[in-house]
């Protein structure tokens, strides 16, 4: 019995190729880096001045 | 646009112009990391050295032949290498200017060096009055300056000899930002120059008895900030352009790339003061004015970060990367030529952090003049700025002479890189652990009287040892690898790798190219940064000081 059957829930992977979500994710993990090191000094400050 | 300038080599003649300048840079790079040995080595506290010679008069040799004299060899024969190959070999003037400039150069770092040798110039490479050197020692440094002048003049002659033949059309990226460098330089350097000329020259002379210090000390750090990004533009060359060549990507943006040099040339001079936050003499409005331009210099910083991720980014998707940090694993570790620069801009990260803390104003009072300061330019110079110029030295030194990086070659680089890399995870972590807790730079080994204060300091000064001599094997094993490239290596083609731009991009608006406009604003900014300040120091100045000199 042939059945022809219409592949409906393939994922289509079209993932953008021009995509920037990781230049996204990394400069927000950089601005995170940058925050947290300049908060733990300035309470070294705070503490001390 | 591909010119047929792309496939031809830098010209033979002006490769001996760029070779001769890094043979000095290495050369320097042994003594001044010999010198490094010694000083972590005395401050751990289990060595003394040898002969009486001074812990103050090798730390000079450091600062002046790492600081001062590798860097400005090193800059100026790659950005006359990137100019003759993106904008045209030298004429015989222009090559002959920047042969003299070589030669000016290398004679004023003998005399400065022989100063150093004699003891009568342990000033530390910042030559702050009223420590006094030998007037030679001066006289060596301005020659430096006046030779690099010459330099950079070959390279805007080339430049401007460039625009004339192609009107209306943006130049060539890295020779553009070979002359952004190069602008910034000239207007930097008056600073020093008016300093030694002015002051220090006639004072060593004894033709007069006096320093006026804050003056001095004013128009050096209207230099040396700028004498930092002398130092980093360069990288961030090989960064924008050389960099997505080698991994086989493209540029993510020319204009952009154009346009945070710019804002880099804009907002590098008039910040000095961030150096000086501790300083009595100059009014605390004007050290907030400037620091707020300090801040103003994060806008390219991230624009830089962000185009550098973008490139990786573009590059790893065009390869089938996919999730959100695919892309990442699709970059090619295996090369030197990358990899290397790329732990210098890992490096760039907590360099990045650590001086947006060092510029905060107040907040300068809990590192000024701690050995945090030394872990945190360990990280900018030695590591992010240093490693670029090893990961370029790993192509252009086999590009001029004729060889090529061979695959055994190349795994020792990747080995070199990995030992900088946790020697100075090691020396610079420490560094910056040891001046939170208040240890001080600029100081030989002491107990200060059994302190116990000073007793917190010592187990991170045995790390820093340790980290320090890691990173001195892998000077030595870059020493080893730049002789093979320049001597040994095989005959052959190495590529000089520029980055083309992707296809669809515009063409960078020729605004970028208007000096009148940028320089323009450069002086009205330091103008209006420094002047009023500056008549202080002058009008309210205490008495000057005698000079010291042969404290040590
Ligand atoms: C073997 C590698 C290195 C070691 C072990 C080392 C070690 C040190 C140490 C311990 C200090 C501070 C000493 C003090 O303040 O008392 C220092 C200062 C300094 N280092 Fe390095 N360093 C190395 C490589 C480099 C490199 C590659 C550069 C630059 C290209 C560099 C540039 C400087 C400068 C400019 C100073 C400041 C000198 C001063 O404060 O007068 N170092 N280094
Ligand atoms: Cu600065």
């Amino acid at each position: 019995m042939a059945k022809t059957e219409l592949r409906k829930n393939v994922k289509t992977e079209v993932e953008d190729r021009s995509s920037l979500k990781g230049t996204l994710a990394s400069v927000f993990l950089l601005g995170f880096f940058l925050i947290v090191s300049w908060v733990g000094v300035f309470f070294l400050f705070l503490d001390r001045f | 646009m591909i010119n047929s300038a792309d496939k031809l080599k830098v010209d033979r003649r002006d490769g001996k112009l760029v070779m001769a300048q890094i043979y000095v840079a290495f050369i320097a790079l042994l003594i001044g990391g010999l010198a490094g040995l010694l000083q972590v080595l005395v401050r751990s506290g289990r060595f003394e050295l040898p002969a009486g010679i001074g812990y103050y008069q090798i730390l000079t040799v450091h600062g002046v032949v790492l600081g001062l004299v590798l860097t400005t060899f090193f800059i100026m024969g790659f950005m006359q290498a990137c100019v003759s190959k993106t904008a045209g070999t030298f004429t015989t003037k222009q090559r002959t200017i920047a042969w003299i400039g070589f030669w000016l150069m290398t004679i004023g770092t003998v005399m400065a060096a022989v100063m150093i040798l004699l003891n009568e110039a342990s000033v530390l490479y910042t030559f702050y009055a009223p420590l006094q050197a030998h007037f030679l020692f001066y006289l060596g440094l301005t020659l430096v300056v006046v030779g690099s002048w010459l330099g950079s003049a070959a390279i805007i002659m080339k430049y401007a000899e460039w625009r004339r033949a192609n009107p209306g059309t943006p130049s060539p990226l890295l020779t553009f930002m070979a002359l952004v460098n190069v602008l910034m330089w000239i207007v930097a350097t008056l600073g020093v120059a008016a300093t030694v000329l002015i002051q220090l020259l006639p004072w060593s002379l004894g033709l007069v008895e006096t320093v006026n210090v804050g003056v001095s000390r004013t128009l050096f750090w209207y230099f040396g900030h700028p004498l930092v990004y002398f130092w980093l533009l360069p990288a961030y060359m090989a960064w924008y352009v050389i960099i997505p060549k080698i991994i086989g990507g493209k540029i993510f943006s020319d204009s952009l790339a154009r346009m945070s040099f710019i804002l880099f040339l804009l907002f590098s001079i008039p910040v000095g003061f961030h150096h000086q936050l501790l300083e009595p003499g100059i009014d605390a409005a004007w050290k907030f004015l400037q620091v707020v331009l300090t801040f103003l210099v994060v806008i390219p910083s991230l624009m830089t970060a962000f185009s550098l991720f973008a490139t990786f980014e573009t590059f790893g998707r065009s390869k089938g990367a996919k999730g959100l940090f695919g892309w990442f694993k699709m970059l090619p570790w295996g090369d030197a030529r990358f990899a290397v620069p790329f732990i210098g801009m890992l490096s760039f990260i907590p360099a990045g952090a650590g001086g947006l803390i060092n510029a905060s104003n107040q907040m300068n009072q809990v590192v000024h003049n701690t050995i945090w300061v030394t872990g945190h330019f360990h990280l900018t110079l030695a590591t992010a700025v240093v490693l670029t110029f090893f990961g370029i030295t790993f192509w252009l030194v086999p590009h001029l002479t004729g060889r090529v990086l061979t695959k055994a070659i190349n795994k020792l680089a990747l080995i070199q890189g990995v030992l900088w890399a946790i020697g100075m995870t090691f020396m610079s972590g420490a560094m910056h652990a040891a001046g939170l807790l208040g240890a001080p730079r600029r100081s030989a080994f002491s107990e200060y009287g059994g302190a116990p204060q000073a007793a917190e300091w010592i187990p991170y000064q045995v790390a820093q040892a340790v980290g320090g001599s890691i990173l001195f094997l892998a000077i030595i094993l870059m020493l080893y690898i730049f002789v093979n490239l320049a001597f040994f290596a095989p005959k052959g083609e190495e590529e000089f790798p520029i980055g083309e731009m992707s296809t669809h991009a515009e063409p960078a608006p020729m605004v970028f190219e208007n000096w009148k406009i940028w320089m323009g604003i450069t002086v009205l900014l330091i103008l209006f940064a420094y002047t009023i300040p500056f008549i202080d120091l002058i009008q309210n100045a205490p008495p000057g000081s005698k000079g010291y000199n042969n404290l040590w």
